[in-house]
């Protein structure tokens, strides 16, 4: 060995022993993207499951990834794409499992004690899905229901304890609730899949369906229910005229923008929705009441979302990201999204606990919720047509009304062609 | 005292110096001296342009699901030059830079007419018409998205205190509204470049020109059609050439204003592309729709490329 081969082995060797116990120091850092995490009335729980966790968890460290909503997915992808994405998401999971973007959890799950797993029905689980493997762990939740300014509906001289339950009442409801200034209710159209959730609660109140068993055919217009119900839905921003102007902009922040101010006396929305009105006007604090979607069937179900916790296939700690998810999966923060950030838990132990039961506004909307098809449906390509295809069908639906049989019918075709074309 | 030879002169060899190097082994090695100067610049270069728009062009030849590729020739192309959604987005493309570019130029050279004019307040005058360009097009946009809100947007309740309408307009729900809407944010941001630009041509046109046509008795008019206008005809064509070439590929406003909405009335090709891209995840069809556009701001490049060539730049 030369002398200045001994040199560098030296250097090396003391290199290696001043950095490894820095290495050994360093804290495994985990990001963690929701579309959420922006929203106001979850940022006092993220903060402190956050904090909790590290504290009980001392080599790990959780970095919050904040996103606006409209741009949680396009960053998700474009992250995943460079394999680098945030260890810990909730995004649109059959989709995101498809890509390869997700890491299948199977192995985690079954390491889990039969009291975690026994906590999810297996209908809940099944949302989580894709080819038979578990993508995520459903956290929280949203059904869908109609929500009613109390006062504007007294006002306008109707019965708060008798909601419409027929789609002929909610149109004599909205014709009282409608005036100059003021409207019934708005359409959503706007170009985001909320347009999408709306129309499909339409659609199955009138016994509809918008897509065959095994989703590989489209049949908004091959249905007739269902088209009968496209109609009449967006009927109401025109000949029917209950409905806020505006339509093909509104999209949830223009919904409860317009309820909280007054401007509507109702909205299809979940039980978020009541946080956010009451954020923006503390005055409708104890103000609104939810009732059943009304529907032309019986049993009619309704929607209701389910976010799972993901880990991302790039994502270079699993093991301490499913740590997080299962600290954050449990029934302390369950509840807390529940009564601070109006989120529904996922968990069956939950849903007759007293600080559940407590709420009334809540306790409705889990008894609502327990006729509910669960939300995004399962295609690879649910992304895609929900937020783009079905919503661009709304939006000309809206502006040429006559034409709403052949625009529906021209989606059907692109849908079952994409649909297929997997 | 300088030793140097005059420029142009022809230098002989004094037969008394030795010459250490052949000539041609001197250029040789100059030569080589400039293509390592030059490296570093074709290397950065390399890295964020030739290898992105390899890149684009590999992808364009593929399908991609996520992180699943599978290789299929021109299947891209052919499925995104069958659908109509592609011919649609061109034709709103062309819309929107045409009206565009035709409002920036009119009103860009109007401003710098009048700011040409002007004796008094020139340069707070001109810092104020700047301030839109200034502004990042995304905060613009985001501004003007609430300005142009139906319900509690500031346009529609000036409009309404006018009497000019007499209930809320949705601006930005209708398709022709929203494209017009999204011009004219884009016209309010790209008109202070165009008027710089002729602002600095007016100041190039020698004095003695106006005085001439004074005395020949020309008219305010007059002075415009024979001595402005020929003066920045020139101008006037490479500034809209770069101008199409930069707004047929903007993406900012309409991204942030509509996403391409409603029912695709304001859906340009960069719009299209990204929709297609992130929302979609068709990132195939994405890149043929990019390589498409790169074609379309190409053929605007040669035409650039072309007008400024020096032998025409002399002529002008």
């Amino acid at each position: 060995m030369t002398r200045l081969s001994t040199i560098r082995t030296a250097v090396a060797a003391i290199g290696v022993f001043a950095v490894a116990p820095l290495a050994a120091q360093q804290p495994i850092v985990l990001q963690w993207q929701t579309a959420n995490l922006t929203e106001s009335q979850y940022e006092p729980v993220w903060k402190q499951t956050i904090a909790e966790f590290e504290a009980a968890n001392p080599g790990i460290k959780v970095e919050p990834v904040l996103v606006a909503r409209k741009d949680h997915w396009t960053k998700f992808v474009a992250a995943a794409q460079a394999k680098k994405a945030p260890c810990i998401v909730s995004v649109d999971l059959t989709t995101a499992a498809y890509n390869g973007y997700l890491l299948p959890l199977d192995k985690y799950w079954n390491a889990e004690p039969a009291e975690f797993r026994n906590a999810y029905t297996d209908a809940i689980l099944s949302a989580a899905k894709w080819q038979g493997q578990l993508y995520g762990v459903p956290i929280w939740g949203g059904t869908y229901a109609e929500i009613y300014n109390r006062d504007l509906v007294t006002k306008a001289g109707l019965d708060p304890t008798k909601p419409p339950k027929t789609f002929a009442d909610y149109v004599a409801w909205g014709k009282k609730l409608t005036g100059s200034d003021h409207w019934a209710t708005a359409v959503i159209g706007g170009k985001t899949d909320t347009t999408t959730r709306v129309l499909l609660t339409w659609i199955w109140a009138n016994g509809g369906e918008a897509f065959n068993a095994d989703m590989t055919e489209a049949t908004f217009a091959k249905n007739p229910k269902s088209l009968e119900a496209i109609k009449f839905y967006l009927d109401f921003a025109g000949k029917t005229a209950i409905a806020a102007p505006a339509p093909a902009t509104t999209n949830y922040l223009e919904q409860t923008t317009l309820f909280a101010q007054g401007k509507i006396a109702t909205m299809r929305n979940a039980y978020w929705a009541v946080a956010k009105v009451e954020g923006d006007n503390p005055a409708m604090k104890g103000k609104m009441f939810v009732g059943t979607n009304p529907a032309n069937v019986p049993n009619a179900p309704t929607l209701a979302t389910i976010t799972a916790s993901s880990i991302s296939s790039s994502c270079a700690n699993p093991d301490a990201a499913w740590k997080f998810i299962k600290f954050d999966a449990g029934k302390k923060w369950s509840i807390a999204r529940a009564k601070v950030s109006n989120w529904m838990p996922m968990r069956n132990d939950l849903a007759d606990d007293p600080e559940i039961r407590a709420d009334p506004l809540l306790a409705q909307f889990v008894k609502i919720g327990e006729n509910a098809r669960s939300y995004p449906l399962p295609s690879p390509v649910w992304a895609d047509i929900a937020s783009n295809d079905i919503v661009d069908a709304v939006q000309k639906a809206l502006l040429a009304p006559d034409k709403t049989d052949e625009i529906f019918r021209d989606l059907d075709t692109r849908l079952t062609k994409k649909l297929r074309d997997i | 005292m300088d030793a140097r030879p005059p420029v142009g002169a022809k230098v002989v060899p004094d037969p008394a110096v030795p010459q250490r190097r052949s000539a041609s082994a001197f250029g040789g090695r100059r030569r080589w001296y400039g293509y390592a100067f030059v490296a570093p610049v074709a290397l950065f270069l390399c890295a964020v342009i030739v290898l992105p728009l390899g890149h684009a062009f590999w992808t364009s030849l593929h399908r991609v699901r996520g992180l699943n590729t599978t290789f299929v020739g021109l299947a891209n192309y052919v499925r995104v030059l069958g659908d109509e959604a592609f011919w649609h987005s061109l034709y709103v493309s062309l819309v929107f830079t045409g009206a565009s570019v035709a409002l920036h130029m009119a009103l860009g050279l109007a401003l710098a007419l009048m700011l040409h004019a002007l004796r008094v307040a020139r340069t707070p005058l001109r810092i104020l018409f700047l301030t839109p360009w200034m502004v990042a097009p995304a905060v613009g946009a985001t501004i003007w998205l609430w300005l142009l809100e139906p319900q509690f947007g500031v346009v529609n309740y000036l409009l309404r205190a006018l009497h000019v309408t007499s209930g809320p307009v949705a601006w930005l729900g209708e398709p022709a509204t929203a494209l017009a809407a999204v011009i004219a944010v884009d016209v309010w941001r790209g008109v202070p470049f165009v008027m710089l630009l002729m602002l600095a041509g007016l100041q190039t046109i020698p004095l003695e020109q106006y005085e001439a046509a004074a005395i020949d008795g020309a008219t305010a008019v007059q002075r415009f059609r024979h001595v402005t206008w020929p003066n920045l005809r020139y101008l006037l064509v490479v500034a809209s050439t770069l101008d199409i070439i930069n707004t047929i590929r903007h993406y900012d406003i309409i991204g942030v204003m509509t996403a391409g909405g409603p029912a695709g009335g304001t859906e340009v090709l960069p719009v299209l592309l990204y929709n297609t891209a992130f929302r979609a995840n068709r990132f195939g069809d994405a890149a043929a729709i990019g390589v498409a556009l790169l074609v379309l701001v190409l053929a605007f490049s040669i035409v650039y490329v072309r007008l400024t060539r020096p032998d025409r730049v002399e002529a002008a």
